[in-house]
């Protein structure tokens, strides 16, 4: 099922064109890869799907997103409302200097979630998700900080999920670490598609062949091919997409 | 400029097209020494198959180390896996050279059955086969492979027709049944042959794109 639809999207900062005419779907409880060179537009697409653009002065935005059919950026939109439906994980692991738990406790006592449910649980819930429960669970109280950086992306994405969003859009997660902590990521990633849908920008395409089931190959700014994973690592249907994904370009 | 990978591609290759040329040359002399009764020639062959069997391994060797250390994409990929069966099947056919060459030491010493049009069409045929197969590896030519598929079927008919002839000649003349059996054994190997050019060129077709055409080789767009 469709959870995002984009239809003709572009994207400027400034006057500079940084996304040309994107459509594509994100489908529901699947992994959509987003690969290409710098600067070809993928973590601005990635960001233009939970407005994290509107932060930035001077950026405009053409076309429509449609989440779960309604348009984000309709006038009236909640934006805050939206970031807790589409929550983000960024490159580098990016905790507060607080214990685990209340990095894992900030959202949901800002939204309030904390009176409706039992928090304690919320946090469970939430480290279990992350696959980080087992390695935490006695150390609650303990700086996120002295956590190794592959525990604390994962205390980042329990960080995401205790606010219950329905999509997780993570841009490089992995970029920062170390080749266990990645796969443990990986892993995770594959788990959280039971319940989530993901939406990750990587620049490792071995990673993006690995654990997605739809792929788009991004190239300066316009969305050269968009399709299932094993088609784009197999047989691409454009040549660019080729060339990329084997090394004769970008 | 090429990337270190892409040059070892070229590399492999190469030494894929070397090894094509020396089973080729197993087969064109097999051939030749069954026609022309040479056993000098036949004994040749066998001694000079294990180049054909030590290029094989090298051909593993290399396609594993791509593998596992530069995880190619696309078309690389494909290559590489079409080049890891089409090696295979070259050293098969090579093998059946070698079985030939043995037939050949036999019925070179035996007096000569009697000439066979549909063996002798069967064997320039297989050989033709052979010819085009390498070519269409060697220039990665999807029209070739295409045509060496749809050979298969005379060669397959040519097979059948020279076991019937052989068997007709053996009904009436059983001191002669030996060195028949010997001849269809020949034949089937003429026709492995072609079987194994077929695979390769069903290989060509994946590595260029990227569609698997094994056991329904018919036109496509």
């Amino acid at each position: 099922m469709e959870k995002f639809r984009v239809e003709s999207l572009n994207f400027f900062y400034g006057r500079v064109a940084a996304l040309k005419d994107i459509s594509l779907s994100v489908q529901e409880r699947q992994i959509t890869a987003l690969i290409g060179p710098s600067g070809c537009g993928k973590s601005t697409f990635l960001r233009c799907l939970n407005r994290m653009n509107d932060t930035i002065r001077g950026t405009r935005v053409q076309g429509k997103i449609f989440l779960d059919g309604q348009d984000i950026y309709k006038s009236g939109i909640n934006v805050v409302e939206l970031r807790q439906r589409v929550g983000m994980v960024f490159q580098r692991p990016n905790p507060f200097p607080q214990s685990i738990w209340d990095n894992v406790a900030f959202g949901p006592r800002v939204l309030g979630l904390d009176k409706h449910f039992h928090l304690p649980e919320i946090i469970e819930n939430s480290l279990r998700g992350a696959a980080l429960w087992e390695e935490v669970k006695d150390r609650l109280k303990q700086d996120a900080l002295s956590l190794s950086l592959g525990q604390q992306q994962r205390l980042c994405i329990a960080r995401t999920i205790a606010v219950r969003p329905e999509i997780i859009l993570m841009d490089e997660p992995c970029s920062a670490l170390d080749p266990i902590a990645t796969l443990q990521i990986e892993e995770l990633m594959q788990s959280l598609k039971k319940d989530y849908t993901l939406v990750i920008v990587t620049h490792n395409m071995q990673q993006a062949a690995r654990v997605s089931d739809w792929t788009g190959f991004f190239w300066m700014g316009e969305l050269v091919e968009f399709d299932v994973t094993e088609k784009i690592f197999t047989r691409p249907a454009q040549q660019l997409t080729e060339d990329y994904i084997t090394g004769r370009a970008g | 400029m090429d990337s270190r990978f892409h040059q070892e591609l070229e590399q492999l290759r190469v030494t894929i097209l070397k090894m094509a040329n020396l089973t080729e040359k197993a087969v064109e002399n097999a051939f030749r020494a069954l026609w022309e009764r040479d056993v000098q020639l036949a004994d040749a062959i066998i001694a000079r198959d294990h180049e054909i069997d030590q290029l094989e391994m090298e051909i593993d060797r290399i396609i594993l180390r791509l593998l596992a250390l530069d995880q190619p994409m696309a078309r690389d990929l494909r290559f590489l896996v079409g080049c890891m069966r089409i090696s295979s099947d070259l050293e098969r056919i090579a093998d059946q050279a070698v079985s030939i060459a043995h037939r050949a030491r036999y019925l070179s010493t035996r007096p000569a059955l009697p000439k066979d049009p549909a063996l002798r069409d069967l064997t320039e045929t297989s050989l033709d086969m052979l010819h085009v197969t390498l070519s269409c590896f060697a220039n990665l030519n999807v029209d070739q492979a295409m045509d060496v598929c749809l050979m298969d079927d005379a060669v397959d008919e040519l097979n059948l027709l020279t076991l019937k002839n052989l068997m007709d000649y053996m009904i009436h003349e059983a001191p002669a049944i030996e060195r028949g059996v010997q001849a269809i054994i020949t034949a089937r190997c003429m026709e492995r042959v072609a079987d194994h050019c077929t695979n390769i060129a069903e290989s060509v077709v994946f590595i260029v794109r990227g569609v698997n055409i094994k056991h329904h080789c018919e036109p496509f767009q």
